[in-house]
C-alpha cells in the first residue's frame, strides 16, 4: 500500500481511477460470495454425510449473508443493490471464473472450498486492513466467520488427499484447473488493481498471493501442487469485470437473482 | 476410516454450566468440532466442545442412555466408493 494513511469514508473521497476500481473490486467479492453460496448449497443434501451437508448449508448461509453486506456498500456509489443484485445478466457477473460451473463431485467443491474460498478470505483481510472504512468496520466479522471454512477445507482435502487413488487424483485436477484463474483474480494485474493498491484500499499483489500460499499450501502439497509452479492464468482477461473470460451459467444467476419466483411475489 | 459418535457441549455464557445440546459423526476431532459449530450453531455459545462419546467414562451405572448409546458410538465411514464416490447425487 502506498500513499496516504487516512481512512476513506465515502468513495467521493477518491480520484476516478480508484473510485472505480473500488467498485469493481466490492461488486467481484459480492458477487463471487453469491455464486459460491449457491455452489456450496447444491451440496445442502448431498454431501457424504448429513453433517457435511449441514455445514455446507451453513456455510451457503453465511456466503450469501457476507454478499449482501458487500452489495450494500455499493449504495455509495449510487447503485441500486436491489438492481444490481437482481437485475443483471449473467454476462455482468464478476465472480470467480472456478464458481462459473457446478462442482461435479465431492472433491471438485473440497477443492473448490480450499481454493476459492481462501482466495476470497484472504481478499476480504486484504479489503479490510485498507483504508477504506466500511470495510473496515464491517468485513472482519466476515473474515472471523469464515475461519470456520477453512478448517472444514482443509480437514476435508486431507481426508480426501489421503485416501483412495481416485480421490486423491480427482482432488489434484480438480486444484490445478482451477489455481491459475483464481490467482489471476486474487491478484489482477490491471490499472484497476494498481489504482486499488496505490490509494491504499487493499493489500498488494505479491502480499495476497503470498497469505494464499501461507493459508492453503500445505494442504495442496498433500496432492503435489506447489506454488513455485502454478502461475496466474491471466489469458482472455476482462478488465472492466476484474476476472477471466466467460461468465456463471444462466440456472446459476437465475437462483442468485431469484428471478423464477419473483413473479409470484405480491408487492 | 471410521466414523466416531462425538457428543456436543457449550455454554451461553463464561459462568454458565456446560450443557450437552446434541451429537454428530465425524471420522477425526478436526471434523468434528467443525460440524459441531455448523450444526449447532443456532445460538450465540460462548464456549463449545466435543467429546468422543468412547471418552465418557461411566460413573454411577452403566445401562444409561449415554451407555447405550455407545453401542453405536463407532461405526465404517460412509462408503465413498462407487457408484457415487464423493457423495454426489445420491
Amino acid at each position: 500500500m502506498s500513499g496516504s494513511n487516512t481512512p476513506v469514508a465515502s468513495p467521493d473521497a477518491l480520484d476516478g481511477a480508484a473510485r472505480g476500481a473500488l467498485r469493481r473490486h466490492i461488486l467481484t467479492l459480492a458477487d463471487s460470495k453469491r455464486i459460491l453460496g449457491i455452489r456450496y448449497s447444491d451440496w445442502a443434501l448431498g454431501g457424504p454425510s448429513i453433517e457435511s451437508s449441514v455445514a455446507t448449508s451453513s456455510m451457503a448461509q453465511d456466503e450469501w449473508g457476507h454478499a449482501r453486506l458487500l452489495y450494500a456498500m455499493l449504495k455509495a456509489w449510487g447503485d441500486d443493490p436491489k438492481e444490481v443484485e437482481h437485475d443483471r445478466e449473467p454476462d455482468a457477473y464478476t465472480s470467480l471464473p472456478a464458481l462459473d460451473r457446478p462442482q461435479e463431485d465431492w472433491a471438485e467443491l473440497v477443492a473448490a472450498m480450499l481454493v476459492v474460498d481462501s482466495a476470497l478470505t484472504v481478499a476480504l483481510e486484504g479489503f479490510s486492513g485498507g483504508l477504506f472504512e466500511p470495510a473496515r468496520s464491517r468485513v472482519p466479522k466476515m473474515v472471523a466467520e469464515e475461519a470456520f471454512h477453512l478448517d472444514l477445507a482443509r480437514a476435508w482435502y486431507k481426508r480426501l488427499a489421503r485416501g483412495t487413488d481416485e480421490g486423491r487424483s480427482r482432488l489434484e485436477s480438480a486444484s490445478r484447473s482451477i489455481l491459475p484463474g483464481t490467482l489471476a483474480w486474487l491478484a489482477p494485474a490491471d490499472d484497476a488493481f494498481r489504482a486499488l493498491v496505490d490509494a491504499g484500499l487493499t493489500h498488494d499483489g505479491q502480499t495476497l498471493v503470498g497469505e494464499f500460499w501461507d493459508r492453503c499450501g500445505g494442504s495442496l502439497e498433500l496432492v503435489g501442487v506447489e506454488a513455485i509452479s502454478t502461475e496466474p492464468d491471466r489469458e482472455g482477461w476482462d478488465d472492466v469485470r476484474g476476472r477471466g473470460p466467460g461468465h456463471p451459467g444462466e440456472e446459476a444467476v437465475e437462483r442468485a437473482r431469484g428471478a423464477r419466483n419473483r413473479a409470484l411475489l405480491v408487492e | 476410516m471410521r466414523e466416531s459418535v462425538y457428543d456436543v457441549f457449550a455454554r451461553k455464557e463464561r459462568g454458565d454450566p456446560l450443557q450437552h445440546i446434541g451429537y454428530l459423526d465425524a471420522v477425526d476431532d478436526e471434523l468434528a468440532r467443525v460440524y459441531a459449530w455448523k450444526t449447532y450453531d443456532e445460538q450465540n455459545w460462548f464456549e463449545m466442545c466435543v467429546v468422543p462419546r468412547s471418552a465418557i467414562v461411566p460413573v454411577n451405572r452403566t445401562d444409561g442412555p449415554f451407555q447405550s448409546g455407545r453401542a453405536r458410538s463407532e461405526r465404517p465411514a460412509p462408503d465413498m466408493s462407487a457408484p457415487q464416490p464423493y457423495g454426489g447425487d445420491s
